[in-house]
């Protein structure tokens, strides 16, 4: 079941395409990844999902069970949160929680709640013009979840934190997700990997690659051998560029990096090879390509 | 109806902290009291320092007490009306700007309700501004000047609270439709300026507009009776500051919240 489907969703900023007919659709439970480099759309394309941009063209359909305003049911984080200075972090999210339906009880109470759990405790009480960047991230989320809405949007929730408050939130959203449904943006594939279920791989405002990361990541490893040798190698590669087993192949004078079709066959074919042996080998590794060198390879091309 | 105080309540404490609540209705008081107290001492002034010969029979008059709470209002119209001006200009305006409005709209947040506590808040430090200082002009005018039968200056200081009403409903409206605070400001002071110039200038044609405001009000203070056509003006005004909020409110429906990405 989907909690949201986009069809052609299209944005053009004079002329440009931003976001260029994308096909989404956000299943209910899970977490999704949008990833994406600098640039990619994911920003407007949240803005589009929460109603604060209107699409050019194409059209955005919620869950029949989630009808009205749909707002009721998304919490955001916007990619740089703006706050009014002049409150503090502590009514910031009372006042959140407030408009989104709560009661001033209930909203202090949940407040409390989501302030520890984000690490807010100590300057709940300051005002947030005090804050530094990654206090405001962590503030931001907190408003997000403070109505318990079924879909929380993060654009981009951990890139402006350092690597102790990359992994707190992390832990978070991976806490988070057995409860609500998450969509966040990254441009960071390893992010994504760590909690994400389903990936959607935008570049230029269209999706490259989408699905389930594990089938993805199945899908999309190939088995590969690095190589070493304390002579040069250079002059023997030459040698396998038409063997069957061989997909591709790189290296520098003593190094070599092998994708393969079928390892078993290019283990036994290499460790046979008796001109290699002859290189000496002083490393011979099998290992897997990743999800990553697949993003960059569509991402950077 | 709650959400409607959640956002009030949000206008006045920002209001209250960024000391809007302090220095706008001493603006107002300050007014109120230089008026009376210098129509008071200034025969006197005129005679020690106007440089007349010794002894020369010069008279003259105090202004009558309706004649300075004119006054009064004239000075609220013009110093009051700037900083009334120039508190709100960034009411809708500046939110947007600064992209602080984004995660409160993202909320499921009536948008009537956010743009009408807006008014409310501003219409309400307004009118509580103006009354304050209204209040000690009176006094001082009574006690220095003359009284004025009260019936008349209460009268006739509703109808004006009706003029500042519409000041703020503009201020309002072009800070929904405008991106530039300086604009919003001189968009408004202009066209206030210009209406209450046009309607003392030619007054014929004018007489149903907002700028009578201010000369229904001046009579009200003399004869407790205002001037012809005072019932147009006034529902003219009511019907256009109803008008500029209802545009208001459709034109914030109908912008994007967020145009840019960054
Ligand atoms: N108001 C605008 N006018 C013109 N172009 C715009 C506007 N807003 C966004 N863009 C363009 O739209 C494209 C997508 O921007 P967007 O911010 O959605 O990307 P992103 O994936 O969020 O990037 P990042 O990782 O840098 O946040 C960019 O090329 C950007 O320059
Ligand atoms: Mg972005």
């Amino acid at each position: 079941m989907s909690l949201i489907i986009t069809e052609q969703l299209t944005k053009t900023f004079n002329g440009t395409s931003a976001v260029d007919g994308l096909n989404l659709s956000i299943k209910e439970g899970i977490c999704t990844a949008l990833l994406g480099p600098n640039g990619a759309g994911k920003t407007t394309t949240l803005n589009m999902l929460t109603g604060l941009m209107n699409p050019t063209s194409g059209t955005i359909t919620f869950d029949q069970r989630y009808r009205g305003d749909r707002r009721q049911f998304i919490g955001y984080l916007p990619q740089y949160p703006k706050f009014y200075g002049w409150m503090t972090g502590e009514e910031y999210v009372v006042y959140a929680g407030q408009l989104g339906g709560l009661s001033k009880i209930d909203a202090t109470k949940k407040t409390e709640e989501l302030l520890s759990l984000v690490g807010l405790d100590d300057s709940k009480k300051k005002r947030i013009a005090g804050y530094s960047g990654g206090m405001k991230q962590r503030l931001g989320i907190a408003q997000a979840l403070v109505h318990s809405p079924k879909l929380i949007i993060l654009d981009e929730p951990v890139s402006a934190l350092d690597p102790i408050g990359r992994r707190d939130v992390l832990e978070l959203m991976r806490k988070l997700k057995e409860k609500t449904s998450i969509l966040f943006s990254t441009h960071v594939l390893h992010d994504a990997e760590e909690i994400c279920d389903d990936i959607f791989i935008v570049k230029d405002g269209k999706v490259v690659i989408e699905g389930d990361l594990v089938e993805l990541q199945r899908k999309y490893q190939k088995p590969t051998i690095y190589l070493e040798t304390e002579e040069s190698i250079e002059y023997w590669s030459h040698s396998i560029k038409n063997m069957d087993w061989l997909r591709h192949m790189q290296g520098t004078k003593n190094k070599l990096t092998i994708t393969v079709n079928d390892i078993d066959v290019a283990r036994e074919a290499l460790l046979s090879n008796e001109t290699l042996r002859k290189l000496k080998i002083t490393n011979f590794e099998i290992a897997k390509t990743t999800l990553e060198d697949l993003f960059m390879e569509v991402t950077a091309g | 109806m709650n959400q409607w105080i959640i956002l009030f309540n949000k206008e006045m404490k920002e209001a209250i902290r960024n000391f809007k609540w302090i220095w706008i209705p001493l603006v107002f008081i300050l007014l109120g009291i230089i008026q009376p107290v210098t129509s008071y001492f200034l025969p006197d002034i005129l005679k020690n320092f106007g440089g007349f010969p010794e002894g020369s029979m010069l008279e003259f008059p105090l202004p009558t007490g309706p004649q300075v709470l004119a006054e009064t209002i004239g000075q609220f119209g013009q110093i009051g009306v700037l900083v009334i001006v120039l508190a709100f200009m960034g009411i809708v305006a500046g939110e947007r700007n600064s992209g602080t409005n984004i995660m409160v709209l993202v909320k499921p947040v009536s948008y009537v309700a956010y743009i009408v506590s807006k008014w409310l808040h501003m219409s309400l430090l307004a009118i509580s501004s103006f009354s304050i200082g209204f209040l000690l002009a009176s006094y001082y005018t009574f006690q220095l000047i003359e009284s004025v039968p009260i019936s008349y200056v209460i009268k006739g200081a509703v109808v004006y609270s009706i003029w500042l009403l519409f000041v703020t409903t503009l201020v309002l409206f072009f800070s929904v439709l405008f991106k530039s605070n300086a604009g919003v400001a001189a968009l408004t002071l202009g066209i206030t300026i210009i209406i209450s110039l046009m309607s003392s200038i030619t007054p014929d044609l004018l007489r149903w507009s907002p700028g009578m405001i201010a000369s229904h009000s001046h009579s009200i203070f003399q004869s407790g009776e205002a001037g012809e056509y005072f019932w147009l003006s006034i529902s003219c005004t009511i019907v256009l500051i109803i008008l500029m909020i209802i545009l208001s409110i459709i034109n914030f429906k109908n912008k994007e919240t967020v145009t840019h990405t960054t």
